[in-house]
């Protein structure tokens, strides 16, 4: 292949849309985060303590092993009920699953002070590639609201 | 990428695991973009997202998971030529092809490419790139391959300075 082709490689939050296209029953929630990229992940990176703050659902989230981006971690409803998930954990991408549970996160730069952001998940329909269409479009919308909520405080 | 080890990632995908799913992502986004690219240019990044969508939402047709490679080359090189086509300002005219020689060439490959239609693009990605024959090439897109096969002999001849650079 010649170096002066052009390329072109979709960001993280383009990926998660077409991921999430697999998946039956999922909804991205997509929006801008007035906080730059790098403050925004490190947020959300942050699966023990800062991703609850926009994932209130999530009474507890503890990472068992983390190597090279490949997680494995239990989460706790506020229900109690728990889910081992397991998946990859990047800059700018985080997709868990358990046979309950998943999550998808993602996050691009939108210039130097602000972020795109999107967020998919739910209940997982046990061991398929579908959601149970219950809450998901809601889900995504208060995580978007609670993040930028928590990026201007 | 590995089609020996792409396949049992689609078999795992179509059973459900979306890790298994992720991990495909992860090998065939450069891929559809470098495809993307050249065909879609300014609007490369959103032809290879509108591929993948298309890509993912059909994974469990693929019969067969060997085939991955080739299957998605077809989604992305139609993705691309219909974007390109849909938000396509300015007609390409082939004839406003620099000539053999001409020293902006060596300087701006993405400047010879507007010059051609998306389609004539797609080819010269098919045939430049991927290998494929012209004739095969032609039928992929649905285009006559005699009506294209002189305009692309000398959009060719055009890149051989660069691409011999």
């Amino acid at each position: 292949m010649n170096q002066h082709w052009p390329v072109a490689e979709p960001d993280a939050v383009a990926r998660l849309h077409a991921l999430a296209a697999g998946v039956r029953g999922a909804s991205v929630t997509e929006g801008v985060v007035d906080a730059p990229y790098a403050r925004v992940w490190a947020h959300l990176a942050d699966l023990e303590k800062g991703f609850g703050d926009v994932e209130p659902d999530m009474r507890r989230f503890t990472v068992l092993s983390n190597e090279n981006g490949r997680l494995e971690a239990l989460a706790v409803s506020r229900y109690g009920m728990r889910a081992r998930l397991r998946g990859t954990l990047r800059p700018g991408w985080c997709w868990l699953q358990s046979r309950f549970l998943l999550i998808g996160v993602a996050a691009a730069p939108d210039g130097p002070e602000r972020t795109r952001v999107a967020f998919t998940g739910g209940v997982r329909v046990p061991g398929r590639a579908a959601l149970i269409p219950l809450g998901v479009k809601q889900s995504g919308r208060r995580s978007l609201r609670l993040l930028q909520r928590r990026m201007q405080g | 990428m590995n089609p020996d080890e792409l396949a049992p990632l689609v078999r795992q995908a179509q059973r459900g695991d979306t890790l298994a799913m992720n991990d495909l992502l992860d090998a065939l986004a450069p891929y559809v973009g470098r495809i993307c690219a050249p065909i879609a240019l300014g609007h490369g990044p959103d032809a290879a997202q509108e591929a993948l969508i298309v890509i993912f939402k059909s994974l469990k047709h693929l019969r067969a998971p060997e085939a991955l490679l080739a299957w998605a080359r077809t989604i992305a090189v139609r993705e691309a030529v219909r974007i390109a086509n849909d938000r396509r300002t300015v007609p390409a005219e082939l004839a406003d092809l620099p000539q053999a020689g001409d020293p902006q060439l060596e300087t701006d490959i993405a400047d010879v490419l507007r010059r051609l239609s998306p389609e004539h693009r797609a080819i010269l990605v098919l045939r430049d790139q991927e290998g494929y024959s012209e004739t095969e090439a032609a039928a992929l897109l649905a285009i006559e391959v005699g009506t294209v096969k002189s305009r692309l002999h000398r959009a060719r001849r055009s890149f051989q300075k660069v691409w011999s650079a």
